[in-house]
């Protein structure tokens, strides 16, 4: 039992993370309908920033943190607003593909800048232990899972009470009608972009804290995506509990199973629990089924 | 768009591919060029056409199954791994020859890739794109990890050899290359006319239309992953022959990433936009490749080696610029040049 706990845990502190940065891919499927791959970059770019903002420059704590996230969600606005805005109207599988080259223009700029070194920041932060069932647990870990839980629930409380929440959740059932009743939808889509992209970075800081700031750093994206549907791709309760379930999986498959089939199954173990899940149960555990007609 | 007075007389005259006698003209004398290439081309050229052809026969399967109809697939690059190492096992430890080894290969990979194509029925759009990236990493994970793939190693294939006739070298192998090259095309050129291919573009316009109208979905959309996975495979043997060496770094996913590239560039549903797309950014990488020591050293700050992370920069733009302003790729370019050519000087 202890030993599952060992790997457990922090598998659902790494969960935890798996499941903001699907929360941000699914806050833009829920109200523009695309499925984005780029979120990947804005996540690796968000624990750049915050890099340069406190290692590069030496900035405080607190103030290094506000100016990386304002930076990434200036990316995230012009992400949306130099590429997706021109494809309004368009097939949704050439947005798609238009997230795909963002990711792809972005990771070369990305890989540019890392020269293939890797950059860490992990020594700055305030370090301790806790234990938490009889496995210790870093104390940034803890805050990091604690900071996940938190943006879930405000991003409930704002899609819930909100009139911008509201807004949002009419664009995603219908961008025509809910033009029409004076909705502007373009705001939306800005707006959208830029909270996602910083609940993105949120994530990618907490990554980048975890695995350093190194190429594979993007790739967390696609396991973002694959989180996001798993849960079911218009559902934050669902992005929260698959992220974790993620999470865990991931970590006690590798634990139990590596020492026989020789390592990596980590990496592969998602991909091969996405094909289940697909075939299963096609829109994830919470996801609307669509119906459509010809 | 025929130019003024012509007449089709025959219905076998309208549907000829090559109509008039310069069409004929023309595919001889490209045939006649490219055959006898290796006597006066460079050892460079050579190797470039050579891999070229084969990223032509890759995205000719890719056309098909997602050009025509309508299912992105991420997966083309592990199925031409799959075909690599089917061809590298078949010659390197069972002994066959390869020119049974190249077919064989191909239908291994194709079968693989009915298993890929499973998903297929339940989902669609990125949902099945998702899929196919799984398909890709669960299938070099495996290559990774079993013995008989070599694990991290790698096989070593041998050259093709027929009558004791070794083809060891990029000059002899290219005629092998562009001989399957030129079958592939033709036989993907036909097929998109025939009923398999319109039940194709029918199910890529709308699927449950398609289904309505009689065509069987779940088997043309199997048959559809099977041939596009026959061409990587087939794409695969042909590579690990050429380069005599199949190591998993050889076929990751941003080679699947940059196939799709090529098919956008291209353009979606065009035999031709598949030269377009494989050429255009094939030259264009290796642009970047010419033009990166010299950025290099003007602007120390990019570091020694920005060719790799620079092209794939290069690369998304490309796209993004393609996707905005040429969503129908250079294949609906070199359409409106033929219309405006033939018609000239009547413009209508």
């Amino acid at each position: 039992m202890k030993e599952f706990l060992q790997l457990a845990i922090p598998g659902l502190m790494i969960g935890g993370l798996y499941a903001l940065v699907a929360a941000a891919i699914v806050l833009v499927y829920k109200s523009t309908r695309v499925v984005s791959l780029a979120h990947g970059q804005l996540l690796a770019f968000g624990g750049l920033f915050l890099w340069v903002a406190l290692v590069a420059l030496r900035l405080p704590l607190l103030i290094g943190l506000l100016i990386s996230l304002a930076c990434s969600m200036l990316m995230g606005w012009l992400v949306e607003r130099i590429t997706l805005r021109l494809l309004i109207g368009q097939p949704l599988i050439s947005a798609f593909l238009m997230t795909f080259s963002v990711f792809m223009a972005l990771d070369g700029i990305f890989q540019l800048i890392l020269k293939g070194e890797s950059k860490t920041y992990a020594t700055l932060l305030p370090l301790g232990e806790f234990e938490v069932a009889g496995v210790p647990v870093g104390s940034v870990q803890l805050i990091s899972f604690g900071i996940v839980l938190f943006i879930f629930l405000l991003l409930t409380l704002f899609f819930r009470l909100t009139k911008t929440g509201l807004g949002m959740r009419a664009t995603a059932e219908d961008h025509q009608l809910s033009q029409s009743t004076g909705i502007k939808v373009k705001t939306i889509f800005s707006l959208i972009w830029i909270i996602s992209a910083m609940v993105a970075s949120v994530a990618g800081m907490g990554a980048a804290y975890v695995m350093d700031i190194h190429f594979p750093l993007p790739y967390i994206g696609i396991k973002g995506l694959i989180v996001a549907l798993f849960g079911g791709l218009d559902s934050l309760p669902g992005a929260l509990l698959a992220g974790l379930i993620l999470g865990v999986a991931e970590n006690v498959f590798a634990g139990y199973l590596d020492p026989l089939v020789g390592g990596g199954l980590k990496d592969v173990a998602a991909y091969a629990l996405l094909l289940i899940i697909l075939l299963v149960k096609p829109y994830g555990l919470f996801g609307l089924k669509r119906i459509e007609r010809v | 768009m025929r130019p003024c007075g012509t007449f089709d007389e025959r219905y076998s005259q309208d549907m000829a591919i090559l109509r008039i006698k310069r069409h004929w003209g023309i595919l001889i004398g490209a045939l006649i060029f490219l055959y006898t290439f290796p006597l006066y081309g460079s050892y460079y050229l050579i190797s470039l056409l050579n891999s070229l052809s084969i990223t032509i026969i890759i995205v000719l399967g890719l056309q098909l199954v997602s050009g025509y109809c309508g299912q992105i697939s991420f997966g083309q690059a592990a199925f031409m791994a799959i075909g690599a190492y089917t061809s590298a096992i078949l010659t390197g430890k069972v002994g066959l020859s390869f020119f049974l080894a190249l077919p064989l290969s191909g239908i291994v990979a194709g079968l693989i890739g009915l298993g890929g194509g499973a998903p297929s029925l339940r989902i669609k759009g990125f949902y099945l794109a998702m899929a196919t990236i799984a398909i890709h990493f669960v299938v070099m994970w495996l290559i990774l990890h079993l013995q008989i793939t070599g694990t991290t190693q790698g096989l070593h294939p041998p050259a093709p050899r027929i009558a004791g006739f070794e083809f060891d070298s990029d000059e002899k192998i290219y005629y092998i290359i562009i001989t399957v090259m030129l079958l592939m095309v033709y036989g993907a050129r036909n097929m998109v006319r025939t009923r398999v291919g319109r039940a194709f573009v029918a199910i890529r316009d709308n699927d449950l239309a398609a289904e309505v109208m009689g065509i069987e979905l779940y088997h043309y959309k199997l048959l559809a992953f099977f041939i596009s996975c026959f061409y990587a495979g087939v794409a695969g043997s042909l590579w690990a022959h050429w380069i005599q060496m199949v190591h998993p770094e050889q076929f990751t996913l941003l080679h699947a990433l940059n196939y799709i590239g090529m098919l956008i560039v291209g353009g979606v549903g065009s035999i031709p936009g598949v030269f377009f797309g494989v050429i255009f950014l094939r030259l264009l990488d290796e642009g970047v490749m010419f033009i990166a020591p010299f950025l290099a050293s003007m602007f120390p700050w990019i570091g020694i080696h920005p060719a790799a992370s620079m092209g794939v920069s290069v690369f998304g733009l490309v796209l993004i610029l393609f996707l905005i302003f040429e969503p129908r790729g250079l294949a609906h370019r070199w359409e409106i040049f033929k219309a405006s050519y033939r018609l000239y000087p009547f413009s209508h």
